[in-house]
């Protein structure tokens, strides 16, 4: 039966290929035969929020702001944990409940850390 | 008797088999999944909000695929007062839709200025900058009357040539793609009209 | 709350030379108001604010009125105490003129509650606050030159279609119609 163990891939390829190329050939033709383009300033404009993009898009960020997101990060994956945490709290072993105190302990202590770094003061 | 309609015959001598089947095909298509553009300017918005929602349910026309962007809209909603301030970035959106594109003015803001007309900062009526397929008159009307137009328009749509003289005007090079957009003057939108698009109706008077 | 004229007395005993008259509001029900000097408006509003018996710590209201016959436009502030409970107590502020000399103080260092309101008051009016923390237009664009809300205005001429004209509005129509037909 599998004397051409590649075929399924040749066929899958020729698949992959025509499947985009169709829809972007028939468009083509379409804009042969009946719609022509037309192209402007503000249809090929960049931003489409209706109005002019202004300045530079490279423009200098805070460093700060990265660590903000990552500080806001941390407890947001905290707050993931704490939640069915402490519905489940009643009918948690001793064990459980000393590991959840030593995991948010632990974002304490990074928060602890950012706070007498300064990180929190935006200025 | 014929089985062809008179007018299916006189298309069909004009246009041939072939396109007249795929204008159909096409047409059909494009009326039943007509997407519009989500934005809302006014109180209208509000009742254009409850069209889309279950109770009338837009979604029976296939319009229910309310855009975030213009990119991929067909259907421009003027749902409200456009003022001034505004009247440039609903411009520039109507611009950066791709043909086939249409619009429906809704509600009397839209499509004169309406409660609103006199005041200083209000455009009196969008078509002055952009071609309205389909005005709906109403402070603010009704979900129904928003699914009618929506209707007239699917109508409108499955009756557009893709040849000939009387080709919708996406099918004809000679019509512009973009509408030039008003900027902001010391006094006015400059300029207040766009004089090829936009002329007064001629009202009868007795002098 | 003290009667305005109450009020008016303390206020000319704690500032002997500002000049502030108690202007009588035609309608009865409604409490005269206290026209202050602008050159110690800002003052006067922190007095206002901070005494003991008025407390009036909430300006819920500024607008303006232009007085073309008069000559002046007016702003005015109506306060009110949020401790105290009690208000409004109306004050206004008068231009010199209409179109040289339209500076007022700006109250909003005293009531953080009027930036907003006077910005729109510059935009509408044209009145130019001293001291607001960010005087631009708010309703018009920046490059608009007029103040639509003055009573000599004059709306841009867009009046070919107004198919149930009347009064002004017929009249800048008809200017139309010979154009139009
Ligand atoms: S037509 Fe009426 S309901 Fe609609 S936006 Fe204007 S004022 Fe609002």
């Amino acid at each position: 039966m599998n004397s051409q163990p590649y075929l399924s891939l040749v066929v899958f390829a020729v698949v992959a290929a025509v499947f985009p190329l169709v829809p972007l050939i028939l468009a083509r033709l379409w804009f042969y035969f009946f719609a022509p383009l037309k192209p402007g300033e503000s249809k090929n404009a960049t931003y489409e929020c209706g109005l002019v993009s202004e300045g530079d898009a490279r423009i200098q960020f805070k460093a700060h702001y990265y660590l903000y997101a990552i500080v806001f990060l941390i407890f947001d994956v905290e707050t993931i944990f704490l939640l069915p945490f402490a519905t489940a709290f009643l009918n948690l072993s001793v064990g459980a409940v000393l590991a959840m105190l030593v995991f948010v302990l632990l974002l304490v202590e990074g928060l602890v850390w950012a706070w007498s770094k300064g990180y929190l003061e935006w200025d | 008797m014929s089985v062809l309609s008179d007018s299916l015959i006189e298309d069909l001598k004009k246009q041939g088999v072939l396109v007249t089947s795929i204008e159909a095909l096409y047409n059909w298509g494009r009326s039943n999944s007509v997407w519009p553009l989500q934005f809302g300017l006014a109180c209208c918005a509000i009742e254009m909000i409850a069209a889309s929602m279950a109770r009338f349910d837009l979604s029976r026309f296939g319009s229910e695929v309310f855009r975030p962007s213009p990119r991929q809209a067909d259907l421009m909603i003027v749902s409200g007062t456009v003022t001034k301030k505004m009247a440039p970035q609903v411009v520039r959106l109507f611009n950066q839709m791709p043909d086939p594109k249409y619009v429906i003015a809704m509600g009397a803001c839209a499509i004169s200025g309406g409660p609103f007309k006199q005041g200083y900062n209000v455009l009196k009526g969008v078509d002055r900058f952009i071609p309205v397929d389909i005005y709906i008159p109403g402070c603010p009307p009704r979900p129904e009357a928003l699914l009618h137009g929506l209707m007239e328009l699917q109508k409108k749509i499955r009756a557009q040539k893709l040849t000939g003289e009387n080709r919708a005007k996406y099918f004809d090079a000679a019509q512009p793609g973009e509408y030039p957009i008003p900027s902001f003057g010391e006094h006015d939108l400059e300029p207040s009209k766009n004089a090829a698009l936009w002329s007064p109706a001629q009202v009868a008077r007795k002098d | 709350m003290e009667t305005p004229e109450n009020i008016l007395a303390r206020l000319q005993a704690a500032f002997p030379s500002a000049k502030i008259e108690l202007l009588p509001n035609g309608c009865p029900s409604q409490p005269p108001s206290l026209l202050l000097d602008p050159a110690f408006a800002c003052e006067i509003a922190t007095f206002l604010k901070n005494d003991a018996a008025l407390r009036l710590d909430h300006a819920t209201n500024v607008t303006g009125v232009d007085w073309p016959k008069e000559g002046y436009i007016e702003a005015v502030y109506h306060l009110f105490s949020m401790e105290k409970k009690h208000g409004p107590l109306i004050i206004r502020l008068r231009t010199a003129n209409r179109d040289t000399a339209v500076v007022l103080p700006s109250l909003t260092p005293v009531w953080r509650s009027a930036d907003l309101q006077e910005r729109e008051i510059f935009d509408l009016f044209g009145i130019k606050f001293e001291g607001h923390p960010d005087l631009r237009r708010i309703l018009m664009w920046d490059g608009f030159k007029d103040h639509p809300m003055r009573k000599d205005y004059v709306a841009p001429d867009d009046f070919e279609y107004e198919p149930t004209a009347h009064d002004d509005v017929l009249e800048r129509a008809q200017q139309h119609f010979s154009k139009n037909a």
